[in-house]
């Protein structure tokens, strides 16, 4: 059986060579005969068509004269050392072009209710995903991108711009992007930023000569004056996995479980028993799935389940 | 029967602006994430053959209702069944924003995500990308002004324009290689 994915890079080869020159009836039969061949190769060769034309926005680019990125190129190609460094300054060439042409001011406010999530992309490439009950105001002119967490929690994916320093607000916190992905949560003045790639400064409000720089895997969870850094990729995973809907428990204690998934649901679970408190629960569920996780407790763990419509009572 | 162009036109403007939100719905669903892509190609082959004989009045509610159904099939066929995530699947009923579309970016927002997705691209693929879609180099000027050959420069830009066409459809906009190698099958002497 074909893989998608190899069915994407052949009818991404068509696509390119379909624009060239030398494009003939016969090419284009050859083409006609691999698309009739089977519908998922049709279906693949519309998708890459769909995202090729937004791709083709580049295009805007060649309006006014663009600097020429590779000068030398022939030179470079053979040599990796000086090649990158030229094209990086290239596309900050380029940014800086589409900067210019930015005057207009941008700021939103965006926010999710319980159990909601909602992807949103800024003007400047940047990503934002809200989780769960989280309000945040964001704002991109022409020498900053700031955002404010008010509340809640969110994972940001940030474009590459040294013009325009990236820096989320979060209460007695400032975080400094200087890479690229990472969450913050703020639960009043808790604040706990996960960094899943590059690496971003931790700025202390109250005495700003307390900043650290935390990098890939790192996660620091900061609560009044206290600072508490932690390593472990697997765990900053794991902190995510509320990206893909799901919560994963890394031996948890059930009512601190309980209080996770109650971030995410109406009907709220309430452990009514220290001997149910303190069973330890690991494994990854379904966040806004409580009908799932409860028929766990009382299957898995044989504990009393009392079902009181918005509230759900464990005890053992 | 729908015609081809109809049919094309009514993917392009109904079923691939919901590419980013059908993909989020499957890794929510699905435990294994290598499985991602074939699935959603499963969907919409099969989203295609029922277009094909009759345009589905509504196109989110039928796409979301044809990934759940392929969904619950696949965990049914899969050698080590899990019920309880059969029966989750079961449970999902209808929630209206299973499968919710992103907001629509303008011209100028897709702009600069475009960029954006270039400046990720490594160097050489970033180069031959831009020398074709910024300075509309055909493949043969591109590897004449480079001076490596077109298999090459055709590489490259396979590479390159599959992850920004990825990226651009919500993806992480990485360079995925095909294994080039084909597969050898070892002959058994009995």
């Amino acid at each position: 059986m074909t893989s998608a994915l190899s069915r994407e890079h052949t009818a991404t080869a068509w696509l390119i060579r379909r624009e060239e020159n030398g494009w003939t009836a016969d090419d284009n039969a050859r083409l006609e005969a691999w698309l009739n061949a089977d519908p998922k190769n049709r279906i693949a060769f519309y998708r890459m068509q769909f995202g090729w034309q937004k791709v083709d926005r580049l295009a805007a680019l060649r309006e006014p004269a663009v600097p020429m990125p590779v000068h030398n190129s022939a030179r470079w190609w053979g040599r990796r050392g000086v090649g990158p460094a030229l094209s990086i300054a290239a596309s900050l060439a380029l940014g800086a072009i589409i900067v210019w042409h930015l005057v207009g001011l941008e700021r939103h406010t965006y926010t999710t209710s319980i159990g909601g999530r909602i992807e949103v992309p800024l003007s400047d490439g940047s990503k934002i995903e809200l989780n769960t009950d989280t309000r945040l105001r964001a704002e991109v002119n022409a020498n900053s991108r700031t955002v404010w967490l008010e509340n809640g929690e969110a994972y940001f994916d940030v474009a590459h711009d040294a013009t325009r320093p990236f820096v989320v607000h979060g209460g007695t916190r400032n975080i400094t992007v200087l890479g690229t992905k990472f969450s913050v949560r703020r639960d009043g003045d808790r604040v706990e930023v996960v960094v899943l790639e590059g690496r971003v400064r931790v700025d202390d409000l109250a005495s700003p000569e307390r900043a650290v720089v935390i990098t890939r895997g790192d996660i620091a969870i900061s609560q009044g004056v206290a600072l508490n850094i932690k390593h472990s990729e697997e765990h900053a995973a794991d902190e995510l996995s509320w990206r893909r809907g799901m919560l994963t428990f890394n031996e948890m204690t059930l009512v601190d479980a309980a209080a996770e998934f109650n971030r995410y649901n109406h009907k709220q679970l309430v452990v009514v028993d220290p001997r149910a408190a303190a069973v330890h629960i690991g494994g990854s569920f379904d966040a806004t799935n409580v009908e799932a996780f409860v028929r766990l407790l009382r299957q898995g763990f044989g504990l009393r389940v009392e079902d009181e419509g918005n509230v759900i009572r464990i005890s053992r | 029967m729908i015609d081809e162009a109809i049919l094309k036109n009514w993917f392009f403007a109904e079923i691939f602006p919901l590419d980013a939100a059908l993909t989020r719905f499957i890794r929510r669903n699905w435990r294994n994430e290598a499985d991602v892509a074939d699935l959603r190609q499963d969907i919409y082959a099969r989203v295609y053959a029922s277009a094909s004989e009759r345009l589905p009045l509504q196109a989110k509610p039928f796409l979301y209702i044809t990934a759940r159904n392929h969904l619950i099939n696949c965990a049914k066929r899969a050698k080590i069944v899990s019920f309880e995530h059969v029966a989750d699947l079961d449970s999902l009923g209808f929630p209206h924003d299973a499968i919710t579309p992103d907001r629509q970016l303008t011209a100028r927002e897709e702009l600069y995500r475009a960029q954006e997705g270039l400046n990720r691209l490594p160097p050489r693929c970033r180069e031959v990308v831009m020398l074709r879609k910024i300075e509309g180099l055909s493949t043969r000027e591109a590897s004449e002004r480079l001076g490596v050959g077109i298999d090459t420069i055709e590489q490259q830009l396979v590479h390159g324009m599959r992850a920004l066409v990825d990226f651009m459809l919500g993806g992480s906009g990485k360079i995925r290689r095909k294994a080039t190698k084909p597969r050898v099958s070892i002959k058994r002497e009995l």
